[in-house]
């Protein structure tokens, strides 16, 4: 990929239209996942991915071709959702929060209600039991937990990223573990084959 | 003995605190933190093991096809379909030369001249007949992409908070390109006979053309207008229903709540 990267990725900072299309194609459906768990929110992530590629598209000539243009992008990817949840209308988000609250069951109901609950029903919950805790964090948490939990990025890089000192990095981190440990305990209490 | 905090078993898991070893030989001895960290290991297995919605192999070439419209590039899409339209224009020309040359005098017997002078009115018919039908079909190709773009400006507009200021900047160029395309389907459509897509790009002018000379900015007042203009037409739906017929209809439209067709 890398090494196809390189050539195409040289025509696109010339400006070929073309190669750009080739690496929109190629690296769309990762900046999605990414876009996707820093926002919690499948039409958010649409809008981040194709944010982070205009905003390729126009510092593609200040990108370094030794770089590694998945990583580059990526970074992208990962400041547009920044920008997206810091955004995000407070009011709106506590709101949803409450709504949420409201139509969700106690956790510690899901698996005790239905002995036998069917595996997709229960990978179904289990997003919708995720996607709600990872909301309860605010956008510095949610970023520093992806950004270290999914991606394994250095706490060090984290603190550049966010713009914060290493150990406030580290206590984003916890912070983000400490409030998801408090939503989904339970379910892992009550239901020991989610951990798996 | 001291226990390790929350925080220390977090830093620990994920391999930033400064004696892993330590932390680790207090595990081993001490059920009571082994508990803890078992316990956060779990949720965070769970967190990790969430699913994340599949996007489709396609979903590169949509993101473009999206994107395209904001960074000014050509699409693939047209540039396929200048293609289509040379290669037709080449099968033309092949098929007069051909006709030319198969009945070229020279060549003829008095019996051929002869079976030329019934047959070629007839033939010429079923020649045009084909031309016509693949013209036909470059027609509907060529305006699929653009009742795609339609769409999407039709929906953004569609969807904007009328009680608000509607930023129609970024959409200016678009709806003059817009415009222009359509004149010139509109225009193919009625010289082909085809009337329901002449209809339709009618309908679809007015709203293109009013976007495309809108200020920066349209008042809540003038985006209202729109709206309900979009919506009393129709035409979000019809542009749906023929977007999904032209493109192969694998797409199916929503059915409109209080629009009639």
């Amino acid at each position: 990929m890398e090494l196809a990267d390189a050539a195409t990725v040289s025509r696109a900072r010339s400006g070929d239209a073309d190669a750009f299309r080739q690496l929109v194609e190629r690296h769309s459906k990762a900046i999605f996942r990414v876009a996707y768990r820093m926002t919690g929110n499948e039409h958010d992530a649409d809008d981040v991915v194709q944010e982070t590629l205009i905003r390729a598209w126009r510092q593609m000539g200040g990108f370094e071709e030794r770089a590694n243009f998945s990583t580059w992008v990526h970074r992208i990817a990962v400041n547009c959702s920044l920008d997206l949840l810091r955004s995000r209308n407070r009011h709106e988000k506590n709101e949803m929060s409450t709504n949420q609250n409201d139509d969700d069951d106690p956790p510690n109901e899901l698996a005790s209600t239905d002995p036998q609950p069917d595996r997709l029903l229960l990978s179904r919950e289990l997003q919708v039991r995720v996607g709600a805790a990872m909301e309860s964090l605010s956008g510095n948490e949610r970023t520093a937990f992806v950004l270290r939990h999914f991606d394994g990025m250095p706490v060090d890089e984290i603190g550049k990223t966010l713009g914060i000192q290493v150990n406030a990095a580290k206590h984003t981190i916890f912070r983000a573990v400490r409030k998801l440990r408090a939503s989904l305990e339970p379910l892992v209490r009550t239901n020991p084959s989610c951990s798996t | 003995m001291q226990h390790l905090t929350e925080e220390q078993l977090v830093a620990h898991y994920y391999s930033d605190d400064d004696a892993p070893a330590a932390a680790n030989e207090h595990l081993e001895s001490c059920p009571a933190c082994a508990a803890e960290f078992d316990a956060i290991s779990r949720v965070l297995a769970l967190v990790k093991d969430a699913p994340i919605p599949e996007r489709g192999d396609d979903y590169g070439e949509q993101v473009w096809n999206r994107l395209r419209w904001r960074l000014g590039a050509p699409s693939r899409h047209k540039q396929w379909q200048w293609l289509s339209v040379a290669a037709v224009l080449a099968m033309g020309l092949c098929t007069g030369v051909v006709w030319n040359g198969r009945h070229s005098p020279r060549e003829e017997t008095v019996r051929d001249q002869q079976q030329a002078r019934v047959s070629a009115p007839a033939a010429g018919k079923i020649a045009g007949a084909a031309q016509n039908s693949q013209n036909q079909r470059v027609l509907v190709v060529v305006v699929s992409d653009h009742l795609e773009a339609s769409e999407r400006m039709l929906t953004d507009l569609s969807n904007a908070d009328a009680s608000q200021t509607f930023d129609a900047e970024s959409q200016q160029q678009r709806a003059a390109e817009l415009v222009a395309s359509n004149r010139i389907y509109r225009q193919t459509a009625m010289q082909h006979g085809d009337e329901r897509i002449a209809s339709l790009l009618t309908d679809l002018e007015p709203i293109l053309v009013e976007l495309a000379h809108a200020g920066k900015t349209l008042s809540p007042d003038e985006l209202a207008s729109i709206q309900k203009r979009i919506e009393t037409k129709g035409l979000l739906f019809k542009v749906r229903v023929m977007s999904a017929q032209t493109s192969g209809g694998d797409r199916v439209p929503a059915a409109p709540v209080a629009n009639t067709l």
